[in-house]
């Protein structure tokens, strides 16, 4: 018991020491999102079409991207989603969450080239 | 109304930066002396932030001291207990640690709002706890309008830049002058009545028996009597360009003398005297 005990405290010590910034998702546009195929991505888009469990969206770079996964009943005109970069134009996604009707596609997408280029230290 | 009661050592820093009445004209000098308000920030950053001394509360990024910060980021495994409540703040880079004391009605109502999946603004304390970074919250705010994580993001950029671009511009600054005239307004009556007192102590030692180099420190000090906190060691070797060791054996001289003393810690000295 003690021993368990001790092995959690020098596990806590060593692994739980920081927070944990080894799960980041990245914010990425459709230009960024194939540069990360297969890892976890956010992204807004602006709906077009909802079609059962997929939605066609526009990216922040004007392009079109296919979102699947499990949409809320309701969606805003923008919805930001995060989930892991499918393709180099589809996501599956686990979070969406309604970012409303109106929102600043321009400085968004700015902030995407942004914080994968000079800045990703930041970020990454 | 946001910083409510006495638990938080955060009302501490955050006094120094509201104390001068206009804090947007005193930004020059304090970025000169390397402290910000609150820092916006992403967890990334926090997580490279790395103590600097051994208080539990004392972090430096970028090269400079933070206290303050806020965050912007999704509310993840919250934990609502009678006296506080405590989740996880991701923000996409990272997660780190919050918790928000809910001591009176009006901290519960703000928290009420709250819930797992939810984006927010976060205004809080950085502190470390059993080895682990952690914000104290005194503000947990939900985000309504979704510009502003854009606006967030980029206003960690910019700090950035500014704090790394002040660095390369002030070795060439007078600080001391600059540091004196934005605390100026802080200046506390309580001080008075020590300064009359140590005055005439003053008068009898700092004639005799100072080496150059305690004069040198000495006089700094006095400069910048009006910051309540005094200054540290390392900021005043490297404003009068005295070595750290040398600035320690002057420091202890004039300790001795009764000329200065600690403050918050071994490594922040004021003087007793104004200059």
């Amino acid at each position: 018991m003690t021993c368990t005990t001790y092995s959690y405290e020098i596990y806590r010590h060593f692994f739980l020491t920081d927070m944990d910034t080894s799960n980041p998702s990245v914010l990425v546009n459709a230009d960024l999102l194939s540069r990360y195929v297969g890892r976890k991505v956010r992204t807004v888009i602006q709906v077009i079409r909802i079609d059962g469990t997929s939605v066609l969206g526009k990216s922040t770079d004007d392009r079109q991207l296919v979102v699947k996964g499990s949409p809320p009943s309701s969606l805003t005109t923008f919805v930001e989603v995060i989930g892991i970069a499918d393709s180099q134009s589809s996501i599956a996604a686990d979070s969406w969450t309604n970012f409303g009707d109106s929102f600043d596609t321009a400085s968004h997408n700015k902030l995407c080239q942004l914080a994968n280029g000079e800045y990703q230290h930041l970020f990454l | 109304m946001m910083f409510s009661s006495s638990q938080f050592e955060a009302a501490v820093p955050l006094s120094q930066s509201t104390q001068s009445t206009d804090p947007f004209s005193n930004s020059s000098a304090s970025k000169s002396r390397g402290t910000e308000g609150l820092v916006p920030v992403t967890v990334k950053q926090l997580s490279e932030a790395y103590q600097s001394g051994d208080e539990k509360s004392n972090f430096q990024m970028d090269g400079a001291d933070v206290t303050n910060v806020t965050l912007v980021g999704m509310v993840v495994q919250m934990v609502v207990k009678a006296t506080d409540v405590s989740f996880s703040l991701d923000d996409g880079t990272g997660k780190v640690e919050c918790r928000r004391w809910t001591n009176d009605s009006s901290d519960s109502k703000e928290m009420d709002s709250v819930q797992d999946g939810m984006y927010v603004r976060v205004i809080g304390h950085l502190r470390s706890s059993h080895g682990r970074k952690q914000i104290v919250a005194f503000a947990v705010r939900q985000v309504l309008n979704f510009d502003e994580i854009t606006f967030h993001f980029i206003d960690c950029i910019h700090q950035h830049l500014q704090k790394s671009r002040s660095k390369s511009d002030t070795p060439t600054q007078t600080k001391p002058v600059e540091l004196s005239a934005a605390s100026a307004s802080s200046h506390s009556t309580s001080n008075v009545h020590l300064t009359a007192l140590s005055n005439d102590f003053s008068g009898q030692h700092s004639t005799g028996g100072l080496k150059n180099c305690d004069q040198k420190v000495l006089e700094f000090l006095q400069q910048n009597f009006s910051i309540e906190k005094g200054l540290h060691r390392d900021e005043i070797s490297r404003q009068l360009k005295i070595p750290v060791d040398k600035t320690m054996e002057s420091v202890r001289a004039l300790e001795e003398e009764g000329l200065i003393y600690s403050t918050i810690d071994e490594y922040h000295y004021k003087s007793t005297t104004e200059s």
